[in-house]
């Protein structure tokens, strides 16, 4: 059988155009999408029943079993963390925040470790940004900022940047300005018209330079900024006065180097900046599927985005004290559950080996690094392949994730009520 | 009167504890006080041995003593208006939050936001102090408008971001970002420090140690000379990547850019 437009749940641009072709409760062939695409569907191995620990290694158990023993867990832990939730649909994080206020637990996102800092910048000074059917149609200038699209959203540039025609710059590949800032050579620099290489955690100063420029104090600045010669900043500076509509896309390489949230506040100032001569947007790359759903559903639930600590019953927030790896690394929380990620894999290593000395509980349909760091692993279906849901495009668009097979694994959402209904009429602060 | 709080030894001392009732005004009434475990609501006598050594008819004459180990304790002093606060060890989180009068003493290191958003009377830190020494929550536009911040020991990054009013002086050297988004009041570092002042709108900022990576969007407008400390300052006004009329003194034997 073969379903078309197909979503892939893989990174944050959701392409929604893929053609996949079924036989039975297998997948033979993706058709439209990238390597990453293709890789998610086809790699698709699952861990087959739930397992726990024992001394002699580990065992194979129920559901149900399963499903009693990580609510005993939550139970007794004074200081649960939850954790994970970007690879899922809303539907299984809108539960996590049910249960977090129902046990008091912490509850935090991928954001944490990826756009955590553009969030926070964005809440000093707003978000200057539209949607990337805005962008495909009108943006002449592109600026890719800390990132590589090329590896890391394969289908950013062809679908909405670089390649794409669009209504305004119907001839896109010679109308479009591609403006490129790294540290290093990448190929997403090498297509770039423009590459901009900055010495590491020069970020901030760039930025500041070239608000400094556009607002007229080129003066001010010295003749090298952060390895980078103040001419190209000017050139920079006035190729994006010209534009017509610019967009500025950014990555990690600026909101985990040196000064985080502030990197990304200083290029919001800059796009503020440039609105005052043209019309300039900036958005995030966000990573994760479903990544921006959990700061969405976290957000209409508790009022804030990530790192929601519910220990008074009340939510709290204040990332650098509420976030996921700063209450691993001081050892606070006494137990885990980790849901649709992999923080053993991209934890600093501290917070990770806390995971290992608490009861740790993963929900995922793939074993992974936290499954080694685990008490009890529970697998289910996966958002987007055998299983459908809500995700949220890096844009803000939500998309209805489908369900293409069916392997008869339990959803995640599932679970987690099974899990909230052992708790409730329990416990709580 | 003076209550002397001695904690416990606890099952799982690294679980946080949420102490926002000790402020000596609370005291006047009895020790019957209430604060949180992790998940766990708890009485002050669960946590602490509790002494009470003579008698207060107003809280001013108040001294709450903290002994043992109390560097998970978050809170204390918040909303304190009057008396003292001693703290012998190190101390957690948010000490002296929106403090508005009264005096803490920490002999010890201060963690996270210390003195955050901050509106009056005085905090002394013998030792360091972690990041966000004196400034504003999340997304706060103002952080500390008043009051007095001595560290003798060094703060941590972003220490006086946002800072509104009040003096904040740092002994020893600052982590990276010191004084950014300052709008106001006044800011004296002894030591070194990264990149200060980023983004700064108004208030002054003096640094008698080494600036490392000088942002490049602060004008040199002048030099002054430091009379009591016999120092020539290079003046510099910024940032000029927004409106920009905030003053940062560097000491001119030590610029590195
Ligand atoms: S670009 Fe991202 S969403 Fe699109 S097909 Fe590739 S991995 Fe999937």
């Amino acid at each position: 059988m073969i379903e078309q437009d197909v979503v892939c749940p893989f990174c944050g641009c959701l392409c929604d155009d893929l053609e996949i072709e079924t036989d039975g409760a297998r997948i033979v062939r993706v058709k439209n999408g990238c390597s990453l695409a293709e890789a998610t569907f086809m790699n698709d191995t699952r861990l087959p029943a739930p397992i726990r620990r024992t001394e002699a290694g580990w065992e194979e158990i129920s559901y149900d079993e399963a499903i009693s023993e990580t609510a005993e867990i939550l139970r007794e832990a004074d200081r649960p963390l939850l954790y994970g939730w970007s690879s899922t649909h809303g539907e299984t994080q809108s539960i996590g925040v049910h249960i977090a206020e129902l046990i008091g637990a912490v509850i935090d996102n991928t954001s944490t470790v990826c756009h955590g800092p553009s969030i926070l910048a964005i809440q000093e000074v707003g978000h200057p940004g539209c949607t990337l059917g805005q962008v495909k149609n009108r943006a002449d200038v592109i600026i890719y900022w800390g990132c590589n699209p090329v590896e890391a959203h394969p289908r950013h540039m062809s679908r909405y940047t670089t390649f794409a025609t669009g209504f305004f710059v119907p001839e896109a590949q010679r109308e479009r300005t591609v403006i490129v800032v790294d540290t290093r050579r990448t190929d997403t620099t090498n297509i770039a018209d423009e590459f901009v290489q900055i010495e590491h955690g020069g970020d901030y100063a760039v930025l500041s330079a070239l608000r400094a420029i556009v607002r007229g104090k080129a003066h001010v600045i010295p003749a090298s900024v952060a390895g980078v010669a103040k001419e190209q900043l000017v050139r920079i500076a006035e190729i994006c006065k010209n534009a017509k509509f610019g967009a500025i896309f950014f990555g990690l390489g600026l909101t985990m180097s040196r000064g985080k949230y502030k990197n990304v506040r200083n290029a919001i100032e800059l796009t503020d900046e440039l609105s005052r001569h043209t019309k300039f947007v900036i958005s995030p790359l966000r990573g994760h599927g479903n990544v921006y759903g959990s700061n969405e559903v976290f957000t209409w639930m508790t009022g804030y985005p990530f790192a929601v600590d519910f220990a008074r019953g009340i939510a709290f927030y204040n990332p650098g004290e509420t976030t996921a790896v700063d209450i691993l690394r001081r050892g606070e929380c006494d137990a885990a559950l980790i849901v649709a990620s992999d923080p053993g894999a991209n934890f600093p290593r501290a917070a990770a080996a806390h995971l290992a000395k608490i009861p740790t509980v993963v929900i995922d349909p793939h074993v992974n690094a936290t499954t080694a760091l685990s008490r009890i692993h529970i697998p289910c279906t996966a958002a987007g392949i055998d299983a459908a849901g809500t995700a949220y495009r890096m844009d803000g668009i939500p998309i209805r994730l489908k369900k293409v097979i069916d392997r008869g694994y339990p959803d995640d959402a599932e679970i987690l009520r099974k899990i909230y209904d052992r708790l409730d009429g329990g416990m709580g602060p | 009167m003076r209550v002397i709080l001695e904690s416990k030894v606890r099952k799982k001392p690294s679980l946080p504890i949420e102490a926002e009732a000790i402020i000596p005004r609370n005291f006047l009434k009895g020790t019957d006080l209430v604060v949180f475990e992790g998940n766990k609501e708890r009485t002050l006598s669960e946590l602490f041995w509790i002494f009470v050594e003579g008698t207060a008819v107003s809280p001013e004459n108040i001294e709450v003593v903290l002994k043992g180990d109390t560097s998970r304790i978050k809170r204390v002093g918040e909303y304190m208006d009057t008396g003292t606060i001693l703290i012998e060890g190190d101390i957690g989180m948010h000490c002296g939050n929106f403090m508005s009068g009264g005096t803490i003493e920490i002999r010890g290191s201060a963690d996270a936001w210390l003195g955050r958003e901050m509106r009056g009377g005085t905090i002394v830190c013998r030792g360091n102090a972690g990041h966000y020494c004196a400034t504003g929550y999340r997304g706060e536009k103002k952080g500390m408008q008043g009051g007095t911040v001595e560290v003798f020991g060094n703060a941590g990054d972003f220490c006086a971001e946002y800072l509104a009013g009040g003096t904040v002086h740092i002994h020893g050297h600052t982590g990276d970002f010191p004084g950014v988004e300052m709008r106001g009041g006044e800011l004296l570092i002894e030591g070194d420090a990264t990149r200060p002042c980023g983004n700064m709108k108004n208030g002054s900022c003096v640094i008698l140690g080494t600036v490392h990576d000088l942002l490049p969007t602060f004008e040199k407008s002048g030099t002054h000379l430091l009379p009591e400390r016999n120092l020539e300052m290079d003046v510099y006004t910024g940032d000029v990547a927004n409106r920009g009329k905030g003053t940062m003194m560097v000491a001119s034997r030590a610029l590195r850019r």
